[in-house]
């Protein structure tokens, strides 16, 4: 820890205690606490390192006249302390522990009303209840009472903090076999669980904790709901924390209770309850007689009088992945009956149990409600999915039926009717909400099997979308990615005639001229993904990409992208340049010879670079040249490729957006690795051979220094150079990286004689400032203007340029360790220090004293 | 009161309504579908069109509702509700013996003026030189081939009228302002609001001093040019007609205006042409507005647009000078030196270009690939033809349909087989379904009366129950050639009392709050107008022996006999009757009141509610007295 901070925290302590004094801001103390917290973790002993905290807190505790957000945090910093064993006794021994932690203190005091204060003492008192000797004063002191009182308290902060307290008391009294059986990720608590025989003093805690949940569960009144509600929250929460035989004993104490409450069918607990009752089924073995209780409980669940907690119980007995398999099974026929009734197609067969339940849900979906109960439904698709096909009431392929013609029925132009229930037509025609769902559901069933022989119909469902007028833009791109899935998963295209190519190549070609931008930019978006779909079979017996099937390939995409890359709105431009990256990096890995049309793109790209407005356009377009870059095989037979980086990078890094900037020295470093590892293409962890090592130095030395003049001329040492002195720091920090990687492959190779001879220009003023600033502060001895004359004596360097610096020597001269260390430091570590906390505290409680006292005062009534 | 229903066309309405003695028409619609059963008239020689197979001989082609129901003579007034709905007037003010008065707005005026024109011009420079009238007979019809067998009332089907016709027709109008009060014989009054349709448009109230009928006609609730709907002054109607909903319901007109650009936008990229069928006004103005905006963003700046119209500069222009009749954004515009609409500015820089006709100075300037705005929608005449023709063989080029009022796949039946790309962007911004339920509520009218189409969800989509008007009660719904008795009973009149007849009343309390004054005077009657004036004094007669005849004597004016009220309480009456001596009194005590029998005198006195009766036989004396007796217990006004 810092000395200088170790120096003034008793001073700060004394501003704390002084009452009312004013602090900086109101997370001061949060900050100071977290403080406190990194120091107690890193393994020092708080009390070690700060001896002044422990009167600080006797001097609170014995005092109320601090304010309770002072109190508040004296608690918790008490918890801190405590949690170690050593300052647990330390604090014993001068009894502020028993002050502090006893409720009646602070109800006298009448500071117990203030949730500030509950609070405090609640996490105090979860902070310290890390080992036996705090649970053992947690049972003398009978804390159970007052912390069961708080489960439902009328702060939600304070009663879900109690909640989690309860939680750590229970891990903490139960064997210490049952923790580590329960796979309990603290360490500390692992470390600390209790011997056998001191479990037994705590089952007085148990019985007391199972007392109230039983209390409590029942619901009384219908005022009680929100406690209640709570109550099932953290016997939820309990029951996933707790180990077994504990757990056993929680449940069969509340079983009882359950049972009451499901009966009361009341809607607003169905979700808690289902999800105690699912927590407590996850972990029990088939044949226990409580296990067969909860089954029948959410059988009893299932079969509830409204239609909406019925679904909902199925859909999480769906996703909780029961054992049960007609439980599952029954859940999924109930999810699936408002798609089964809306569409007529019976998903179904005849159930006389499921006839009263098909009444009601009919009922519900004449009215505008059935919106939500139509998306609840679809949403779980992908849980019905999962199930085992004999678990299934009918084929996925039916379900895939019944979905496309829904989707039918919710467009606007359709007029196909269904033979299910109508008056569901006019809520969900034309809504974007079911529409989704539907896609959504679709999209996923897409994996099933034997749903091939509906692709035809599925294509024209979504070539429908597409091209309906009404179709909102979310809903044209799940149309996308559904045309995406589907073609993906389907090897065979083949049924997928002209006529209906020709409605979706109309319809693409629509969405691309549309006047709302974000059907255009998804249609982009399309085009470039399409490419990423697996191969196909088409119709022609021959592998092809499905792009090429389903729109004609390239001849009809990079036009269309071309187009797109002079729209208004630059998302779009930015798509269609990713897009076109996607869908030309396969010619790019298989070194096909470069076009008129990829020509054009370069040229359009650079102006896109040069001229665009918006950052957007400009990353992409950087990142095309990556794309490109990465993708060709050999980066440097590429003319064209060559050609652009330089403009790339010194544009790049120059622009106003740093994210282009970033991306510009991504580009940078792949054309740095390439350069130093084209000579030797080897495994950087393949064996060397002998020949290799005996490699003359001079042989190195003439290998790296055309590659590094090659740098030098792509632009990428500039650019670096650039970089390193840029105000954003995540441009300065790859640069210094960079810059580091370069100087450790070339530095050591080079000598000086060799160095001088390759120069790199420093571009735009500012740059060449500040490098040379770093450099005089480096090195008083004019480098540049020696090595340029020496040059100038070899011929190497043609002109006298006082831009001109010499590489290696600049490398050497930066110094780049100390550049990275500060850049590796966030930017506001110096404000974030716990120095500073400290100090703007005392600064504060400085300017806030009486006037006369301070001269500042009366500075800052004159500035007023 | 009664309605009459002329014609059966939802939005192109023709309805007759009679009411306190005033005959009004509201709205003379023309269906000119009948169109569709003609081959198009094209100005340049179509080798192709002339080898069609067709009937040589040929009428003009235009379509009368019926109007045997009704003898157009009788009609007093004409509603004109926007500038589609006139476009029949001239059949039915000339030759038909028609001498009342026709209201419209001034731009329904002038624009409807435009339209009739166009629709002339078109007709006038394609002369036919035969026209028949015998195939309309049945027997012959049922001869005809395809469609036109089938075509039903034939013989409603007329040439269409004359320049000379137009003007008669329109010197007939007079115009009016919105919310202008108009007095209709004194018997109702009647004034347009705006209906938020198209320039000018309006729906009508029709009111006299206890009824109010209100009149909605093609309305729209979205902000495009026109004024926006008024919708309060259509509050506590008896009756609301409502008529001109959208004929595409299911077609948004936002995203239907999306399609149209991004179908246009998708032509010119590929090297195509775009033609919009469309008529010279009204959406036109949406049209090219959106464009201005889309046109920059989707890099078409360099493609011209034509707008090619026999009236295609007076429109643009009209269009710029309306600006009291336009919605508040465009008004504003007006105080600025800028047009109200965007078209001017695409007129300057060269973007959008009108012609009167492809002859002249278009055949010159024309360049290729560009967007034609042209008429007529039916496709069966105006220069559309032309461009059909030229365009149809290449499957680059598109054509876009933005009128809903013609089925676009029988329109372009002349010209298959076509390469050319069809798209149907129905653009229909009057009131929906779901508007109209929400205006209805708002208004809540006591009756609706809608055509019979409003009233069951559309053939094609019958499954669609939201695409119909549920009301409660029920709406009334009609039909070609019904009548209807609207559902109301007129209760009131007003009368008016003159100041000095008012000034001699003399008003007495009869209980808290209520007076009541007796009142004598002469009822005049005159103009619907209901007067009372005060009885004229007889004339003293003059002493005068010149005086040859005995003239007619005044009528003789007796002073009204006093009204009584009150009642007379049993127990005070007694006394008094004890008090003049009669004290053998039997109260015998009935259903309405009570019976006195003065059993000395032999005499009943029955105290009703609502009368008193003294049942004494011959003695006068005695009746006076209890007569006076009873009275003191009365007040008399």
């Amino acid at each position: 820890m810092d000395s200088q901070c170790v120096s003034i925290l008793p001073r700060v302590c004394g501003v704390l205690l002084v009452s009312g004094s004013s602090l900086p801001d109101d997370t001061s103390l949060e900050k100071l606490l977290d403080w406190f917290t990194t120091i107690a973790q890193t393994g020092t002993s708080l009390l070690e390192a700060c001896p002044c905290l422990v009167d600080f807190v006797s001097k609170v505790a014995f005092d109320y006249t601090s304010g309770s957000s002072i109190l508040s945090f004296t608690l918790k910093l008490t918890g801190l302390i405590g949690a170690s064993e050593d300052g647990f006794k330390v604090l014993k021994e001068c009894s502020v522990l028993k002050l502090v932690f006893n409720p009646q203190h602070w109800q006298e005091a009448g500071l117990w009303e203030d949730p500030c204060l509950r609070i405090g003492w609640i996490q105090g008192l979860k902070m310290i209840l890390k080992h036996s000797e705090a649970l053992s004063f947690f049972a003398q002191a009978d804390l159970i009472e007052p912390l069961l009182q708080l489960q439902t308290d009328s702060s939600l902060f304070v009663a879900s903090a109690a909640n989690q307290t309860l939680a750590q008391v229970l891990v903490l009294c139960q064997s210490p076999s049952s923790v580590g059986h329960n796979g309990s990720k603290n360490r500390d608590l692992e470390h600390n669980s209790l011997s056998m025989e001191s479990t037994q003093n705590y089952s007085g805690i148990i019985t007391k904790v199972s007392d109230y949940l039983n209390k409590s569960v029942v619901l009384k009144e219908i005022s009680q709901l929100p406690g209640s509600q709570q109550i099932l929250r953290l016997l939820a929460m309990l029951l996933v924390r707790v180990g077994p035989p504990l757990r056993d004993t929680l449940l069969l104490a509340v079983i009882n209770s359950l049972e009451e409450l499901v009966s009361t069918s009341c809607s607003q607990l169905t979700v808690p309850l289902l999800d105690v009752i699912l927590a407590a089924n996850s972990g029990l073995r088939d044949d226990c007689v409580p296990k067969q209780r909860l089954i029948r409980l959410l059988w009893v669940m299932l079969n509830m009088k409204k239609p909406v907690d019925v679904m909902q119980a199925a859909a999480a007995v769906l996703r909780s992945h029961q054992s049960d398999p007609a439980l599952s099974a029954h859940s999924a026929r109930v999810l699936l009956l408002p798609l089964d009734i809306v569409t007529g197609v019976s998903l179904l067969d005849e159930n006389s149990t499921e006839e009263e339940l098909r009444i009601l849900i009919t009922e519900q979906l004449k009215r505008k409600s059935c919106i939500s109960m139509i998306c609840l439904c679809l949403s779980n698709i992908p849980q019905i999915t999962l199930m085992a096909s004999d678990c299934l009431p009918c084929p996925q392929r039916l379900i895939v039926t019944a979905i496309l013609l829904l989707l039918r029925l919710c467009c606007v132009d359709s007029s196909s009717s269904s033979a299910g229930c109508v008056e569901v037509v006019r809520f969900i025609t034309g809504n974007s909400k079911v529409q989704k769902c539907a896609l959504e559901a679709l999209l996923v069933l897409s994996k099933s099997p034997g749903v091939k022989m509906v692709l035809v119909e599925v294509f024209k469902v979504l070539t429908e979308y597409l091209n309906s007028h009404s179709s909102d833009p979310s809903v044209l791109q799940k149309s996308y990615q559904a045309v995406i899935k589907w073609v993906g998963v389907c090897p065979d295209l083949s049924c997928i005639t002209d006529q209906l190519r020709e409605g979706f190549i109309q319809a693409v070609r629509k969405r691309a001229c549309d006047t709302r931008w974000e059907a255009r930019d998804s249609t982009v978006e399309f085009l470039g993904h399409l490419v990423g779909a697996p191969s196909c079979w088409a119709f022609t017996e021959q592998e092809m990409e499905p792009s090429d099937v389903l729109l004609g390939g390239r001849s009809f995409t990079v036009p269309l992208l071309k187009e797109a890359l002079q729209d208004p709105e630059s998302y779009v431009r930015a798509s269609s340049i990713s897009a076109l990256a996607q869908t030309l990096t396969p010619s790019w890995q298989d070194g096909t010879a470069l076009t008129q049309e990829q020509e054009d793109i370069v040229t359009q790209l650079q102006e896109v670079l040069f001229q665009d407005s918006e950052g957007f356009a400009r990353r992409a377009a950087v990142k095309y040249f990556i794309a490109w870059f990465s993708a060709c095989s050999s980066p440097s037979s590429c003319w064209l490729l060559m050609q652009s980086v330089p403009t790339v990078l010194s544009q790049g890094v120059a622009d106003l957006d740093w994210e282009v900037k970033l991306h510009t020295l991504e580009l940078a470093e792949l054309v740095l690795d390439r350069a130093f590892s084209d000579p030797s293409p080897s495994h950087p962890y393949a064996v060397m051979s002998d020949q290799d090592h005996r490699l003359p130095i001079a042989g190195q030395q003439s290998d790296l220094l055309s590659s590094l003049k090659n740098l030098v001329d792509w632009g990428v040492v500039s650019a670096l150079l650039c970089g390193v002195v840029d105000c954003d720091r995540p441009v300065a920090l790859k640069a210094c990286q960079l810059l580091l990687k370069l100087r450790g492959i070339v530095c050591p190779v080079m000598d000086n004689t060799a160095d001088t001879r390759v120069f790199c220009q420093l571009a735009g003023a500012s740059m060449m400032q500040q490098v040379r600033k770093i450099q005089e502060m480096g090195k008083d001895t004019c480098v540049v203007s020696e090595a340029c004359s020496e040059a100038d004596k070899e011929g190497i360097c043609a002109s006298v340029d006082p831009e001109c610096v010499s590489v290696c020597e600049v490398l050497r001269v930066l110094d780049l360790d100390e550049k990275l260390s500060i850049l590796t430091q966030s930017s506001d570590h110096i404000y974030n220090s716990p120095l500073s906390l400290l100090q703007d505290i005392l600064t504060a409680a400085a300017a806030s004293s009486p006037p006369g006292q301070d001269p500042r005062q009366e500075l800052v009534m004159d500035c007023y | 009161m009664k309605l009459y229903c002329l014609s059966g066309h939802p939005t192109l309405p023709c309805n007759v309504l009679k009411f306190k003695s005033t005959t009004i028409m509201l709205d003379c619609g023309l269906d000119t579908t009948s169109v569709l059963n003609f081959l198009p008239l094209p100005l340049v020689h179509s080798p192709r069109l002339s080898k069609l197979p067709g009937w040589v001989s040929k009428d003009g082609s235009l379509n009368l509702e019926k109007r045997e129901l009704l003898d157009l003579s009788t009609i007093d007034v004409i509603l004109i509700s926007n500038y589609h709905c006139m476009m029949a007037l001239p059949y039915i003010t000339e030759h038909t013996g028609f001498t009342g008065t026709v209201y419209a707005t001034e731009p329904t005026l002038q624009i409807g003026r435009l339209l009739m024109e166009e629709l002339v011009n078109f007709m006038e420079r394609v002369p036919k030189a035969q026209s028949a009238t015998c195939w309309k007979n049945k027997e012959i019809q049922r001869m005809l081939p395809g469609p036109l067998k089938d075509a039903v009332d034939v013989w409603t089907w007329k040439r269409c009228y004359s320049m000379q016709e137009v003007n008669s027709a329109l010197s007939k109008v007079q115009l009016v302002g919105y919310s202008q009060k108009v007095e209709l014989f004194g018997a109702v009054q009647v004034s347009p609001l705006s209906s938020g349709y198209s320039l000018g448009s309006s729906n009508w109230v029709i009111q006299s001093h206890h009824e109010k009928v209100s009149y909605v006609s093609g309305s729209s609730l979205l902000t495009t040019h026109p004024q926006p709907m008024d919708q309060s002054s259509l509050k506590n109607s008896d009756v609301l007609i409502l008529t001109g909903l959208t004929q595409m319901p299911t077609a948004n007109p936002d995203g239907m205006l999306g399609e149209f650009c991004s179908n246009l936008a998708m032509t010119i990229r590929a090297g195509g042409n775009v033609l919009v069928p469309c008529y010279s006004s009204g959406v036109i103005y949406d049209l090219l507005e959106c464009l201005y905006q889309f046109i920059e963003s989707a890099n078409l700046g360099t493609t011209p647009f034509y707008f090619i119209s026999p009236v295609a500069n007076s429109s643009l222009e009209f269009s710029q000078i309306f600006a009291e009749w336009l919605c508040h954004n465009k008004q504003t515009k007006v105080y600025l030196p800028e047009p109200p609409f965007p078209h001017a500015e695409l007129i300057q820089t060269n973007k959008l270009k009108h012609y009167p006709s492809i002859h002249g100075d278009f055949s010159s300037e024309f360049r290729q690939p560009c967007v034609v705005f042209t008429g007529h929608p039916s496709l069966r005449f105006g220069d559309v033809v032309h461009f059909m023709e030229l365009w149809g063989k290449s499957s680059l080029n598109t054509v876009i349909f933005t009128e809903p009022d013609f089925s676009y796949l029988d329109a372009l039946a002349p010209y298959q087989p076509l390469a050319m790309k069809c798209v149907y962007c129905p653009i229909d911004t009057r009131l929906n379904f779901h508007q109209v339920s929400k205006l209805l509520k708002e208004v809540q009218p006591l009756h609706v009366v809608c055509p019979e189409q409003y009233t069951q969800p559309p053939l094609t989509q019958s499954h669609r129950s939201d695409l119909m008007l549920e009301l409660q009660p029920p709406p009334m719904p009609y039909r070609r050639c019904s009548v209807l008795n609207l559902p109301f009973r007129r209760r009131y009149e007003r009368v008016y009392i003159l100041p000095e007849l008012a000034n001699s009343l003399v008003p007495s309390e009869v209980k808290p709050g209520v007076s009541v004054a007796t009142v004598s005077a002469v009822l005049q009657s005159k103009d619907n107008k209901h007067t009372l004036q005060s009885v004229p004094k007889a004339p003293p007669v003059a002493p005068s022996k010149k005086r040859k005849r005995v003239m007619e004597e005044p009528p003789v004016t007796m002073a009204p006999k006093p009204l009584l009220s009150g009642a007379v309480p049993l127990e005070a009456f007694l006394a008094t009757l004890q008090k003049h001596g009669i004290t053998e009194v039997k109260v015998e005590e009935t259903a309405d009141g009570h019976i006195l029998h003065l059993q000395a005198e032999d005499t009943l006195i029955q105290l009703e509610e609502d009368g008193t009766h003294i049942v004494c036989d011959n003695n006068e004396p005695l009746r006076a007295t209890l007569r006076d007796l009873v009275l003191r217990f009365l007040q008399k006004l």
